[in-house]
């Protein structure tokens, strides 16, 4: 039984018309044209109890009303939600029980008290065990490092704090499912470390389901084995980082330091994308030749300091995979979506 | 109950963070009743107002003042900033009732003012302008009773605003309203009695005179005894029909939630 299950939603916003000027807006006052805006579009999967699971897709995408809909905060406009066996939206209370839910953007904290103050009204909110709570909270305290400002009111505190505090009350609770919407919007990286470290030590210790939204790649990378993506409310993709990768990912990045500035070389098979003097750049696209091949055709020419190969990131492949979306979305408008792999 | 009692308690020491507020307030509460003893005192002075005496009139003022610090009226300023803010997800996603919580954070802010605001401001009105006593201890506990049911409706009423305002998106013409009714009808300003009697006759089909009103009269004893009973049964119908309009409101409001942003 599928811990999280989406089937067929759809989540349209109506959107009234509003006019520009001020005559227009009171024109505004005696209209009720509305536009509606689909947000979500017929969007279908399950995730698995244990699963971390990563919501890729450009702004607007749907993503974080995806997510207000699996909380039970949304009510969707078509199709069925399903978390914990239950539609969100009538068992939100007693769901809410067991979800843990951060949404990088806002907070909820008590902004003028201690941070230890929000902890332990979240302790009563949520009707959690002397013992259990400090069980949890040394896990977090210690993981994230909160002791340094545990007693600090939280309006002093750090963005990257601020945030690594949210993410340790969200998880007080034991619940079995935890939601984050853009955990590590805005952090530095040192921030962003410790968070994903973090949550992947919950998933993997303590078996907590996870589903997060980002524009991270490297948050997915980090945390999440599988992603969903999409775009335009649709769905994109839905299976392993390592599938995509395979998927889009045909291109590898060589780079060679030559000995001395060869000038221009033109080898069919390879594009020049970067020259910095004697090191330079080429996109090699598998094509049956193995990239040691036209290495060791250019070393019998020119002579050769170092050579390395990488694949591309995996930031490249979405971005080639936006472009492409957005492309087949110029030319037809019968948007289907191009590439739902099986799930793994 | 104990959870929202938290609540309760930590909007309270949240409030302490802005202690030095707590000198405006008095300062504002001073000023408020200097002002209406001062009108009272021409008017008074000048034309016969039905044998109320100043002293009454004081004691009605600073009643009135009092009372206006407590009422939980920063209900719907505070739904209307998390629905624009989109922090009211946040409020969802707990294991709480919505209602429940903004009701006893708002009393948090209610003790606040109480124990800060109230308290001091009566001590320095006493000591400088003079408080004519309960009319009797019966009256007295008439006037606790009551004040508890202004809490009560003035919480509804401000709620309604806000669960109104899920269908606007803003509160700020609405509030504006609740306010320009409560600053006639509740009687704070100009005691009912003083109404033409058509007026006083809307007045007091109206939920806003428990606001102000009935509170001050009955300290004073200028409702007579017999009636008591009869108000306190009207203000528990008001707050039936109020907390029905509210119930029913909110599962529609709640099932149409557009959150902003994010």
């Amino acid at each position: 039984m599928s811990i999280i299950s989406v089937s067929g939603v759809t989540k349209i916003y109506r959107q009234y018309r509003r006019f520009p000027g001020i005559i227009g807006s009171v024109r505004s006052l005696f209209t009720r044209q509305y536009s509606e805006e689909i947000a979500v579009k017929d969007i279908t999967f399950s995730i698995e109890k244990g699963e971390a699971v990563g919501y890729l897709g450009p702004n607007g995408a749907g993503k974080s009303t995806m997510i207000k809909m699996m909380t039970g905060i949304l009510l969707p406009s078509a199709g069925e939600v399903r978390v914990l066996n239950e539609i969100p939206h009538k068992a939100r209370k007693n769901n809410s029980q067991h979800l843990g839910v951060v949404f990088g953007q806002r907070s909820q904290l008590w902004w003028d008290l201690p941070v230890t103050d929000s902890f332990e009204l979240h302790k009563y909110i949520y009707k959690i065990s002397d013992e259990s709570y400090r069980k949890n909270l040394g896990f977090c305290t210690e993981l994230l490092s909160l002791s340094d400002f545990i007693n600090k009111p939280v309006r002093q505190l750090s963005l990257g704090q601020r945030m690594r505090v949210e993410i340790a009350m969200a998880l007080l609770h034991e619940p079995e499912i935890l939601f984050l919407d853009e955990p590590t919007i805005g952090l530095d990286v040192m921030a962003k470390d410790q968070i994903r470290q973090f949550l992947r030590a919950v998933n993997q210790e303590k078996k907590t389901t996870i589903l997060l939204t980002t524009h991270d790649m490297k948050d997915i990378e980090e945390i999440c084995p599988r992603m969903i993506i999409v775009n335009k409310g649709s769905l994109v993709y839905d299976g392993s980082v390592a599938a995509l990768r395979s998927k889009l990912g045909d291109e590898r990045r060589v780079v060679i330091e030559f000995a001395q500035d060869p000038g221009s070389i033109e080898i069919s098979g390879l594009t020049l994308i970067k020259e910095e003097g004697s090191r330079k750049t080429f996109l090699f696209t598998r094509n049956g030749t193995t990239v040691f091949d036209y290495v060791s055709r250019i070393a019998e020419k020119y002579p050769i300091e170092d050579v390395s190969i990488e694949d591309v990131d995996i930031e490249s492949i979405i971005r080639r995979l936006y472009k492409q979306l957005a492309a087949e979305d110029e030319e037809s408008q019968g948007r289907q979506p191009i590439l739902v792999g099986g799930a793994n | 109950m104990k959870t929202y009692l938290m609540f309760t308690a930590k909007a309270f020491s949240n409030q302490m963070a802005y202690r030095s507020e707590v000198w405006f307030r008095l300062l504002g509460n001073f000023v408020t009743i200097l002002i209406q003893v001062a009108i009272w005192k021409a008017v008074i002075g000048e034309v016969d107002v039905g044998q109320v005496s100043i002293e009454t009139m004081t004691t009605y003022s600073i009643l009135n003042t009092l009372l206006t610090a407590l009422l939980l009226n920063g209900i719907s300023g505070k739904v209307d900033s998390s629905l624009k803010s989109g922090s009211i997800s946040s409020e969802l996603v707990k294991p709480i009732s919505y209602p429940l919580y903004l009701l006893f954070e708002g009393l948090g802010g209610s003790v606040y003012q109480l124990v800060f605001t109230a308290v001091p401001s009566f001590l320095i009105a006493w000591l400088y302008f003079g408080i004519m006593p309960p009319a009797s201890p019966v009256f007295l506990a008439a006037y606790v009773t009551a004040l508890l049911m202004a809490l009560a409706i003035s919480f509804l009423l401000g709620y309604l605003v806000s669960l109104i305002a899920f269908w606007f998106m803003n509160h700020f013409a609405l509030s504006w309203m609740l306010g320009g009714l409560l600053t006639i009808f509740s009687g704070s300003f100009l005691p009912l009695w003083l109404f033409p009697p058509t007026w006083e006759g809307v007045a007091k089909l109206l939920p806003f005179q428990f606001l102000g009103y009935v509170p001050a009269s009955l300290y004073l004893g200028v409702i007579p005894a017999e009636s008591i009973l009869g108000v306190f049964i009207a203000g528990i119908i008001w707050i039936a029909i109020l907390l029905l309009i509210v119930q029913w409101l909110w599962k529609k409001a709640i099932s149409r939630l557009v959150i902003q942003g994010g």
